[in-house]
């Protein structure tokens, strides 16, 4: 197969990216001299217009039969790159990638040896390439049905455009009424609209929506299947499972709040009349702000990105608490016209839509604002005995380098949101990933921020990590579009990557069957031979490197092609020593 | 220039080697001793993988994968897990130290940690000096 073959190799520079630290003209004078090399270029950037015209134009030109490009990594531009060689009519397997930017230039800091590196990766993308074989992409069915996990204000929305498209949607919440967090919410910064309306528009159009299945006190027990075609099983009221088979899943799980007594200097659990945002919220939507025993305060001190930012809980800003602690300034002044507020913040963020707006007219209806660093943050302590007021706040003020004391009658401290307890749960069911604090992972911070790693399941709203309604509702549409464009289509293309046997190889041992996680292998008892079910098996490779008989190909991923990259790798290193 | 070692990484494509791309993303530094194959999971690395690099000079071989509960396909870690001590087993036999072959988990958040890992990985092998392999590879190279 291989010998002959006319391999295309493109060094991109990545503008500066790589090409500050690879000598990326070394790197094509070094593989243009590699056998089957028929032509190798540097360039700018190969991922845009004129790079993809330059291989398109090069595969009719020189007739090539392959394509590596030595970019970024495969994670990012493989897509691109398959597409442009397809475009120039090459099957879009033809390509490799040879990741020297994020694998290399942006990881090292010695030219000369980030140079050698580029080198030997490229060679093993050269060696890897001929053994490349040719495959048709898959074409499955797909379900127009919908599985939307939690029913807050991001689960609600992702439902009801489906369900507006005429799609069905299966809404499944934990809690025992649908609203998740915004449920606990009074009014809504900037534009102080209240949060009830906005839900109760919501859940009223889904409720009455024959489209959408709600289930209440529900969880997913299982997933299985792939894109255009899961099964779910679901758990109502900790017994009752119902069976469901969709072709999309929407995770709009949404966040918990910080635990504030675990900050032991703001005496939450302590003094009585230290209340979260979400009591506080509470109070606001009964109409009284009040402490404990039952009188209106007179000084009230709110606390900026408690559990958030400094590190010592959470180091990631939560996005919404600036601004809701706005909002309670507003609020408090309307329930206790009388109360003297001051605002203890790290940084005012006020980055929104309308929130600058809303910060300068807040800091108009007198609020006092002050500002700490957010590793020295204030303490609260009781008040000394006497006093009119009943605890006090001591704060280092930044801006003018003072100890400054404030009494204080109530003190809300505006809690920072997390992942939920159970998101690893969730992750696992509907196979994602999640970062460091336990947020969903998507495919694309940038580019495609709904997506996951898993083909057919989204994420929206808080879930994937700390977000106001805007932004939450932003991203539900967001993954409705995804879904819908799938729809349409009608059918979907897979990748035609998975495992096969060869059945002449193939003693009829069994041992793959149960390797596999998927239950993807059958076996024949007439024949005597296992057998993989293309469209089940999602390509881990596992039955590969377990079959005794070495009967199991990995197609895109088979030894010889691993062996050709081992000796690329290897083989330049020694070429040099 | 003195001895430098030739690490070959085998690294799962979903969380071990997002996880050194975002090491890239974020400009966190590591020496350039490891060159990076990618598998879909560790799963799919065979035991010939590792005895292939070791036998073409490669003074050490990192497999990365998932942490245990976190393998995009449920239990394919685990798999390479049970695989790795028979093949430890092998290598000693055949005479190849303990520290040129490590299973480490390295997830798609931690671009830190990996490159922990290959700056150990590396500093051990250069401590410990070039595989018996190569030396022989390099002294029959000269003579041809
Ligand atoms: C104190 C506070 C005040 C705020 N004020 C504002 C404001 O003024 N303006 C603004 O724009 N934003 C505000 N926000 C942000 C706002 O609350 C969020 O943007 C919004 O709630 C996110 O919606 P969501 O649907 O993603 O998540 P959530 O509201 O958390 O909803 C998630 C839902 O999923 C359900 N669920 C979770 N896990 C499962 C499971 N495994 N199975 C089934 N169901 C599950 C939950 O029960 C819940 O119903 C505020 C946040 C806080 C903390
Ligand atoms: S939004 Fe404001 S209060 Fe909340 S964590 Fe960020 S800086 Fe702190
Ligand atoms: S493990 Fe290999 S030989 Fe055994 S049944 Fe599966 S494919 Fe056939
Ligand atoms: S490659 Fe993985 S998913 Fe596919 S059949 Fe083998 S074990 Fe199952
Ligand atoms: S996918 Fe990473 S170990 Fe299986």
């Amino acid at each position: 197969m291989t010998t002959e073959c006319k391999i295309g190799v493109y060094v991109c520079s990545c503008g500066t990216n790589i090409g500050k630290m690879v000598d990326c003209d070394a790197v094509t004078g070094y593989t243009k001299n590699l056998p089957g090399v028929a032509v190798c270029k540097s360039y700018k950037y190969m991922c845009s217009n004129p790079g993809q015209e330059m291989i398109v134009k090069d595969i009719q030109r020189y007739g090539l039969d392959r394509v590596v490009v030595a970019a970024c990594s495969p994670r990012m531009h493989e897509p691109t790159f398959r597409a442009a060689i397809s475009h120039g009519g090459l099957n879009p397997y033809y390509l490799e990638m040879a990741n020297i930017r994020e694998q290399c230039s942006w990881v090292h800091d010695d030219h000369q040896q980030a140079t050698d590196k580029a080198k030997a990766l490229t060679c093993a993308a050269v060696k890897r390439v001929p053994f490349h074989e040719p495959f048709d992409m898959q074409s499955v069915p797909m379900n127009s049905a919908s599985l939307v996990i939690g029913g807050g204000v991001a689960g609600l929305t992702a439902a009801l455009e489906l369900a507006d498209a005429n799609q069905p949607v299966y809404l499944v919440e934990k809690d025992g009424k649908l609203g998740g967090n915004l449920a606990r919410i009074d009014l809504t910064s900037p534009y102080l609209d209240s949060a009830k309306d906005l839900l109760a528009e919501r859940i009223c159009r889904v409720t009455k929506n024959p489209k959408i299945t709600v289930m209440l006190n529900s969880e997913v027990e299982s997933i299985s299947g792939y894109v255009g075609n899961f099964k779910a099983q679901i758990k109502s009221n900790g017994e009752a499972v119902t069976d469901i088979e969709i072709g999309s899943i929407i995770v709009c799980t949404g966040f918990r709040e910080f635990d504030a007594s675990k900050v032991g200097e703001y005496g939450y659990g302590r003094f009585p009349n230290v209340v979260t945002s979400f009591d506080l919220e509470k109070m606001l939507k009964e109409g009284r702000v009040v402490m404990k025993d039952g009188k209106t305060p007179k000084y009230v001190t709110i606390i900026n990105c408690v559990g958030s930012r400094s590190g010592k809980y959470n180091r990631y800003c939560s996005r919404v608490c600036c601004m809701t602690a706005l909002k309670y300034a507003n609020g408090i002044k309307s329930a206790a016209p009388d109360a003297f507020i001051t605002n203890l913040y790290t940084d005012m963020n006020a980055f929104g839509k309308g929130c600058e707006d809303f910060y300068r007219r807040s800091a108009e209806r007198d609020t006092i604002f002050m500002m700490f660093d957010k590793h020295a943050p204030p303490t609260v302590s009781a008040a000394g005995k006497g006093e009119h007021f009943n605890m006090l706040v001591k704060v280092n003020e930044i801006l003018s380098g003072e100890e400054v004391e404030i009494p204080a009658d109530m003190v809300v401290l505006m809690v920072g949101m997390e992942a939920r307890e159970d998101s690893m749960n969730v992750a696992r069911l509907v196979n994602i990933s999640r970062d460091k604090d336990g947020w969903f992972i998507e495919s694309h911070p940038k580019l495609d921020p709904v997506a996951t790693s898993t083909d057919g399941v989204f994420i929206a709203g808080a879930c994937a990590s700390p977000k106001d309604i805007p932004d939450t509702v932003a991203q539900a549409r967001a993954t409705t579009a995804r879904i819908l464009a799938k729809i349409c289509q009608g059918e979907i293309w897979v990748e035609p990557v998975y495992a096969e046997i060869n059945e002449d190889l193939c003693s009829g041992c069994r041992v793959c069957n149960e390797l596999c996680p998927y239950s993807a292998i059958d076996y024949d008892p007439v024949k005597k031979r296992s057998a993989i079910i293309s469209v089940m098996c999602k390509s881990c490779g596992g039955c590969v490197a377990g079959c005794p008989s070495g009967a199991i190909k990995a197609r895109h991923f088979t030894d010889k092609q691993i062996f050709e990259q081992i000796e690329g790798v290897l083989e330049w290193a020694s070429s040099r020593a | 220039m003195g001895f430098e070692p030739r690490i070959v990484g085998f690294l799962c494509n979903w969380c071990s080697y997002t996880g050194a791309d975002l090491a890239g993303t974020s400009r966190i530094k590591y020496q350039p001793n490891v060159s990076i194959i990618r598998v879909m999971c560790s799963a799919r690395i065979d035991p010939t993988f590792v005895l292939k690099a070791l036998s073409m000079g490669a003074d050490g071989v990192v497999i990365c994968g998932c942490h245990p509960v976190d393998c995009h396909y449920i239990s394919g870690n685990y798999k390479a897990m049970r695989r790795f001590p028979l093949l430890k087993k092998l290598l000693k036999e055949f005479g190849v130290e303990d520290e040129r072959v490590r299973l480490e988990w390295v997830s798609a958040s931690e671009g830190q940690r990996f490159s922990e890992v290959i700056n150990d990985m590396t500093d051990k092998i250069r401590a410990l000096g070039p595989s018996k392999i190569r030396v022989q590879l390099d002294a029959d190279k000269v003579e041809r």
